[in-house]
């Protein structure tokens, strides 16, 4: 693509110029894949739940999104008297900005990209860290009380998930040797990533919903409770700003993250170059879109299958699950890394560790959520009884 | 964390269904047979007229007061071609005032009214309230075009 864009154009563009065109082109391809990604969503959970999601906007439903953005674009644009202005105002684009930013480092595919930095995977992971404050700029200046908790409530929740989400990104760039996400695609090209850490994709999807706040830790904007959290006081454009551009381009960027540092991007299964010369870019954009969207439709389904975590369950997953086994696999890769016996021998050996620890994580939960069965609790009843 | 997996296999299994929901105003589900809407006339068609012979039974049956009825003399009883010496003349119902208890139905000598088990009789809504009183032809015109499935309790 970065060639064909040089060929439309005929000349030497200059830097600024083709940076300009490439934001271009990744801001219009964000929002087709939001709305995509909202009639997906619509479909998908509806099919889930036995329903037929939306039918009536144009065959089968596809023109929804576009409606909804219509409706979204014209209606009042409502402040509460007694809200911060600009902390108000400012709120929307401060939580989308760093989400935007995000995509900017994300090579789509071979040689794709707005900026390729060395230092691309820390890039995303510290500015997608900066949504938080947008949260809260719009749960304090909103004067709202739900909005407060709500904002509140996810500053907690992405904090602690920013941790783990770091540790299992790291433990992919270990093996890598590099936070540059080309170099981390180019490494996979025989065994994506996924094979040899399964456990920090675990921890990656799971750090992804709840940095989305999606819902098994829908937390901080439970419809039920907080009426929609630090949105409650939202409408119209702003509204959608937030909810519709944030959420799901966050969604998309995040997929699109963990297709090229997990699921070998476009490297992997075919290598970068394999059918057609100059035209490789189709493959390659087919391939980073369809992982992407698998991933997308993972964490749907996990959405719809779920009910939302009490804030302890949330904290205490995080903290005391989460982030020691986390921190476990890192040193264990270390230690791999280290001390390999040979290279062939490596990628078994990270596969066996990240796997074990994979196994005695679901262990640890098990041990930890069981509830006794009927014998035992009669049991331990009848043993405190006769002790008396 | 049993549970877990069993939770994202119950939606998968429900993914796999066909989903039940039926797009209401352009498809319907079937009613059933002795569904009970409004009242309407049955038509008969062996001597070509309405089996109401006007006998007020289910006006004065009717507990909400719904029903006009008025009979005259059946000019067809004069030919020698029907049996029934007296025949509807006019017949309203208020279906704005009716409230589907079927007892004009049970009461009727001559299985001469029954309930619509039709969807025409549930989508009626109108912007006037005088729209919702039929008259004769209104009444008879399901049975006429033979769109009913008569359901008399015996």
């Amino acid at each position: 693509m970065g060639y064909l864009l040089w060929g439309i154009f005929g000349v030497n563009m200059n830097v600024w110029l083709d940076a300009f065109v490439r934001l271009q082109v990744v801001v219009i391809v964000m929002t087709v894949t939001v709305m995509g990604l909202i009639y997906l969503e619509r479909k998908f959970v509806g099919r889930l739940q036995m329903r037929l999601g939306p039918m009536r906007t144009g065959p089968y439903g596809t023109l929804q999104s576009i409606a909804d953005a219509l409706k979204l674009l014209t209606k009042e644009d409502v402040r509460p008297s007694t809200a911060d202005f600009w902390l108000f105002e400012l709120a929307p684009y401060v939580c989308f900005v760093p989400v935007f930013m995000t995509l900017l480092a994300l090579p789509f595919m071979e040689g794709w990209f707005v900026r390729d930095l060395q230092l691309g995977l820390f890039y995303i992971v510290a500015i997608s860290g900066v949504t938080v404050i947008g949260y809260l700029m719009a749960g304090w200046a909103s004067d709202n009380k739900y909005a407060l908790l709500g904002a509140v409530r996810s500053a907690a929740q992405l904090i602690s998930y920013e941790i783990p989400l770091i540790l299992g990104v790291l433990a992919v760039s270990m093996i890598a040797g590099s936070l540059n996400l080309n170099d981390i695609i180019r490494q996979q090209d025989t065994v994506p990533n996924i094979v040899l850490q399964p456990f920090p994709f675990l921890i990656l999807l799971i750090a992804m919903l709840a940095e989305l706040s999606r819902r098994p830790f829908d937390i901080p904007i439970g419809e039920s409770e907080l009426v929609g959290g630090p949105w409650v006081e939202y409408s119209g454009i702003r509204w959608s700003i937030i909810y519709a551009l944030t959420e799901y381009a966050g969604l998309w960027g995040f997929s699109i993250l963990g297709t090229l540092i997990f699921l070998g991007g476009w490297e992997w299964p075919f290598g970068t170059r394999a059918f057609w010369g100059d035209f490789d870019f189709v493959y390659q954009l087919v391939l980073v879109f369809s992982k992407s969207f698998m991933v997308i439709l993972i964490m749907m389904w996990i959405s719809a299958s779920f009910p939302r975590l009490r804030i302890d369950q949330l904290m205490n997953f995080a903290w005391k699950i989460l982030l020691p086994f986390g921190f476990l696999q890192v040193i264990v890769n270390g230690i791999v890394l280290t001390y390999k016996p040979s290279e062939e021998l490596r990628d078994v050996l990270l596969f066996l560790t990240s796997s074990a620890l994979l196994l005695t994580m679901a262990y640890v939960i098990y041990l930890a959520t069981r509830q006794p069965s009927r014998e035992e609790r009669v049991g331990a009843m009848l043993a405190a009884r006769s002790a008396q | 964390m049993i549970g877990v997996l069993r939770s994202l296999t119950a939606t998968m299994a429900t993914m796999m269904r066909k989903p039940v929901t039926i797009e209401y105003p352009t498809r319907h589900r079937k009613v059933p047979e002795r569904d009970r809407a409004f009242p309407i006339l049955l038509w008969d068609f062996d001597v070509d007229e309405p089996f109401c012979t006007g006998c007020h039974a289910c006006e004065r049956a009717c507990p909400v007061e719904c029903m006009t009825v008025t009979m005259k003399d059946n000019p067809l009883y004069a030919e020698g071609k029907s049996k029934r010496r007296k025949i509807i003349d006019e017949f309203y119902i208020d279906y704005g005032r009716c409230m589907r208890c079927n007892i004009c139905v049970e009461v009727c000598n001559f299985d001469a009214i029954a309930m619509n088990n039709t969807w025409t009789g549930h989508e009626l809504s109108s912007v006037d309230r005088k729209d919702l009183v039929m008259d004769l032809d209104q009444l008879m015109v399901l049975s006429k075009d033979k769109q009913i499935r008569p359901w008399v309790p015996q």
